[in-house]
């Protein structure tokens, strides 16, 4: 199936918007302010959402004209376009993303059509089925030659460590091998390798923007 | 509205394709899933900055209609979507593709409507510009890493792990000789991930974050200590 590559399943979502709201409101641009308003990084709405690697929501006003003699086609409606890269079974992502966010879905999705059938888990996920386009081909560059991906909890735990180890070794030169191994025994206490945590949020940044 | 998030940048573009082309395209993609086409597509795996990256064919009756309020779609040509989440800035990464892969692209783009071919590289670049559509929300959950940064960490993590399991079990010198040994292993691996942003827009980024480690860490080249790889026992 080419939704999955190693065990990432890419997801292509577009949700036709209901245009005319109101007199002289348009749903599409609705929708768009609500997208751009959206917070970034760790206050993402999809940081609540367990095991998403990468996720993106623009709207898809129209189809561009090539140019003559090509035919002109445009769009009747425009389309919300929600593409996500996660780790795992689309069921249960798609599940995640109704409980982590739901407050932001609802308002995410507000104007498009036939989100009103929308009441619950199981009529969210009939809903995201009916606009998910299959991936014709997908490419994944994230993982080695004979590795696979591993979950999102397990990637920001080695980024972590990955982190915090090269302050360590900048910081823990010429020390004697007693000193070494003792700075590397606290280092280990702190990060604990073998536990998930602690470990970065999903969406850490330094540069925060809320 | 941003295409980028931390290191990493999306791209959404989206191309008309004419006729039984589409379906053409369709065996073409299934070809590109095999290992027979490593050779036209090997390339993409060495340029080392797509996270992901995906094709989806779009066929003219394919737009999701949900509702009778909804006017059906009628258009003349069937389309493709493409879209990408890579590190560096967008002209670094459209000029790497066309080097990297130029045959791969010309399969990828097969008889999109105006697509002029990989090569030379400027019309290409102003078909790709043409045809993207800006993203409004861009999440990735590790903004400081890069890909290399993302496959580096699983390495690390697992050298770490098993050093952590036995530095109980060594003497100081043994521990410090399995450290060097490991940090040897890992010299391409071991770095400080920052959020810079794309190169283009990096200039204020840079400086914030040269400033920020200024207090912690010294660049100056007089500490750093080279390693000596210990005599095989």
């Amino acid at each position: 199936m080419s939704n999955v590559a190693s065990k990432a399943y890419g997801l292509t979502i577009l949700s036709p918007i209901r245009e005319k709201i109101a007199q002289g409101v348009s749903g599409s641009v609705l929708t768009r302010s609500v997208i751009e308003d959206l917070k970034l990084h760790q206050h993402s709405p999809f940081a609540k959402v367990a095991n998403t690697y990468l996720a993106r929501l623009y709207v898809l006003n129209d189809v561009m004209f090539q140019g003559y003699p090509e035919q002109e086609d445009h769009l009747k409606s425009k389309y919300l376009v929600f593409a996500s890269n996660f780790y795992g079974d689309l069921d249960e992502y798609l599940t995640g993303l109704w409980h982590g966010a739901q407050a932001d879905v609802k308002q995410i999705w507000a104007h498009c059509y036939d989100f009103e059938s929308v009441t619950d888990e199981a009529s969210f996920l009939i809903y995201m089925k009916k606009c998910q386009l299959e991936t014709t081909f997908f490419f994944n560059g994230s993982v080695g030659l004979g590795e696979d991906d591993i979950s999102l909890n397990e990637q920001l735990k080695a980024l972590y460590l990955k982190q915090e180890f090269a302050k360590f070794v900048w910081n823990n030169q010429s020390l004697s091998p007693n000193e070494l191994k003792a700075a590397f025994i606290e280092f280990s206490h702190i990060t604990q390798p073998n536990q998930p945590e602690p470990s970065w949020a999903p969406g850490h940044s330094d540069i925060a923007q809320g | 509205m941003s295409n980028i998030a931390g290191k990493t940048f999306a791209m959404n573009v989206i191309t008309p394709i004419k006729g039984v082309n589409f379906y053409i395209n369709k065996v073409i993609f299934w070809f590109a899933n095999t290992k027979l086409a490593s050779s036209r597509l090997g390339g993409l795996a060495t340029l080392s900055l797509i996270h992901y990256a995906r094709w989806v064919l779009i066929g003219k009756d394919q737009f999701p209609h949900l509702h009778p309020d909804q006017p059906k779609e009628d258009l003349h040509y069937n389309y493709m979507l493409f879209h990408s989440n890579f590190n560096g800035s967008w002209d670094q990464y459209v000029d790497s593709f066309h080097k990297a892969i130029p045959k791969g692209l010309d399969l990828l783009w097969r008889k999109n409507v105006k697509y002029p071919g990989s090569v030379p590289l400027q019309p290409f670049h102003a078909y790709i510009n043409f045809n993207q559509i800006w993203t409004s929300h861009y999440y990735s959950a590790y903004p400081s890493a890069a890909v290399n940064d993302v496959k580096s960490a699983k390495k690390v993590k697992t050298a770490l792990v098993a050093l952590t399991d036995k530095v109980e079990t060594l003497s100081d010198q043994a521990f410090k000789e399995a450290y060097d040994e490991m940090l040897i292993d890992l010299q391409h691996d071991v770095s400080v991930m920052e959020d810079t942003p794309v190169v283009s827009l990096a200039s204020q980024a840079v400086k914030d974050r040269r400033a920020k480690y200024q207090e912690t860490i010294s660049m100056n080249s007089d500490k750093v200590i080279p390693i000596q790889r210990t005599a095989n026992k």
